[in-house]
């Protein structure tokens, strides 16, 4: 194991703990953010780096290349994200996503993912290692606002460090060749697309608390069981019956 | 006496067949009512849905305050903004003055009005179709549907109407979601983590909806 690997070793450790004493902590917090003073440190520092050069470069990718382009290097990226779909979708024993999955990846290799050859006829449910963990009752955790990379779970930042290090041992064997290629690519393709959200987040009143709403509502609803989904749902309608009244 | 004498002297076969018929016409009449009601819920998204595409091709050339003026007219007769208003303020709502109330509910109509005059010149090249009405509980009913670009250039989207009745007996919207992102949810995170930082100060909260024009 080397040097590199020890460092992410004892730091995934470490998110696990995190994990486990934050579910000590209690179970019934619907958003869980103890760090929230630093959380906001990083939100701020991320919007700067947004400010200055993310968004203008996105800016200008959106401005400069053509959007059948930019839709191919989108097809391109989610193709590249496939492998891991079908990893964690057979850890999760969802044999129908994991055929689908693979089927897709498969086909549309033949054109390095560049350009969708069903049509997005297949509806490929994306998992990653952060869904595997909820499938298999490891707690969200706290909320974490993370440098660069925006706003996770603890539970989705652990499962998003071994999914990279998937990725990479796939692809080329090196962390370092991989991501130092495509997490700039990925981050200013995903600015455009979301560039009205991210914007309308900024504009709002306290804009940390509504990018923290935002995320953390639709990874649960993608990440939750149905089962889960429906009870939050029955909630929701209790509440809403009782301001009726 | 036997019991089947009993039962036809006593009029008793005559009582059930009657209860049985009384049973099976309020049973058609409550259905017929939900029915009615869901029909009805549906409409009104879709009502507010071509109506606002209708004015956001009428009105291009109009003064803006004349545009602005009718889209608030749009949204309060869809869109129950008294609802809104408690629900994302949550304990605190109880707390604050009818003035302060009656701030909040104009900053908040004039939040949505300007989504919506953001988003209103969009909607012409996108088509909205109901997938399943469905009703909740004894008072809302849930509308999922979704939104397509004709060019589809842009991905659909999944969008979720919650609707009631209100007090004048008119179906309103509560609450959307988009992609299960829920309006008053993130609206509620927001507000009511700066009325807990101020206190509970109603004021502070209005007067930063107003600085977010």
């Amino acid at each position: 194991m080397n040097k590199f690997n020890y460092i992410q070793f004892f730091f995934l450790i470490s998110l696990f703990l995190i994990n486990g004493c934050s579910n000590n902590i209690s179970t019934n917090v619907t958003t869980l953010d103890p760090f929230e003073s630093l959380n906001r440190k990083v939100f701020y520092f991320n919007k700067k780096l947004d400010d200055k050069i993310i968004n203008p470069i996105s800016k200008s990718y959106a401005e400069n290349i053509p959007e059948k382009a930019r839709n191919s290097i989108g097809s391109h990226l989610e193709w590249m994200n496939l492998p891991n779909t079908i990893i964690n979708s057979t850890l999760q024993l969802n044999v129908e996503n994991t055929i689908l999955t693979s089927a897709k990846f498969l086909l549309n290799g033949l054109t390095l993912g560049f350009y969708d050859l069903d049509n997005n006829e297949t509806k490929v449910i994306k998992k990653d290692f952060g869904s595997t963990l909820a499938k298999y009752k490891v707690p969200e955790g706290p909320f974490l606002m993370v440098p660069f990379l925006g706003p996770k779970t603890t539970r989705q930042f652990s499962g998003f460090i071994v999914d990279q290090q998937n990725h990479s041992n796939m692809i080329s064997g090196k962390v370092d060749n991989i991501n130092l290629i495509e997490q700039p690519i990925k981050i200013i393709h995903s600015r455009e697309k979301l560039s009205d959200t991210i914007d309308s987040i900024y504009k709002s009143s306290d804009p940390y608390i509504k990018m923290r709403s935002f995320y953390l509502q639709n990874r649960r609803s993608r990440v939750n069981s149905n089962k889960k989904n429906r009870k939050l749902e029955l909630e929701k309608d209790y509440e809403f019956e009782k301001l009726l009244q | 006496m036997n019991l089947k004498n009993f039962y036809n002297k006593n009029y008793i076969r005559t009582t059930f067949i009657f209860l049985f018929i009384f049973q099976l016409f309020f049973l058609l009449f409550t259905m017929e009512v939900k029915a009615d009601g869901l029909k009805k819920a549906k409409d009104t998204v879709e009502l507010l849905l071509s109506e606002a595409k209708i004015h956001a091709t009428e009105t291009i050339h109009l003064d803006p305050i004349i545009r602005t003026k009718q889209i608030k007219s749009l949204i309060e007769k869809y869109i129950n903004i008294d609802f809104m208003a408690r629900a994302t303020t949550g304990p605190f709502w109880k707390k604050a003055t009818n003035l302060q109330k009656q701030s909040y509910k104009s900053a908040l109509l004039n939040q949505i009005i300007n989504t919506i005059e953001v988003h209103l010149n969009k909607l012409s090249n996108l088509t909205y179709k109901t997938i399943k009405t469905e009703p909740r509980g004894t008072k809302l009913i849930y509308i999922r549907g979704i939104i397509e670009d004709l060019d589809k250039v842009q991905p659909s989207v999944n969008l979720l109407w919650k609707v009631a009745l209100n007090k004048e007996s008119n179906y309103q919207i509560l609450d959307l979601e988009i992609e299960n992102i829920s309006l008053i949810s993130s609206h509620k995170a927001e507000t009511t983590s700066l009325l807990r930082r101020n206190k509970g100060n109603f004021d502070i909260l209005i007067e930063k909806l107003n600085k977010t024009k």
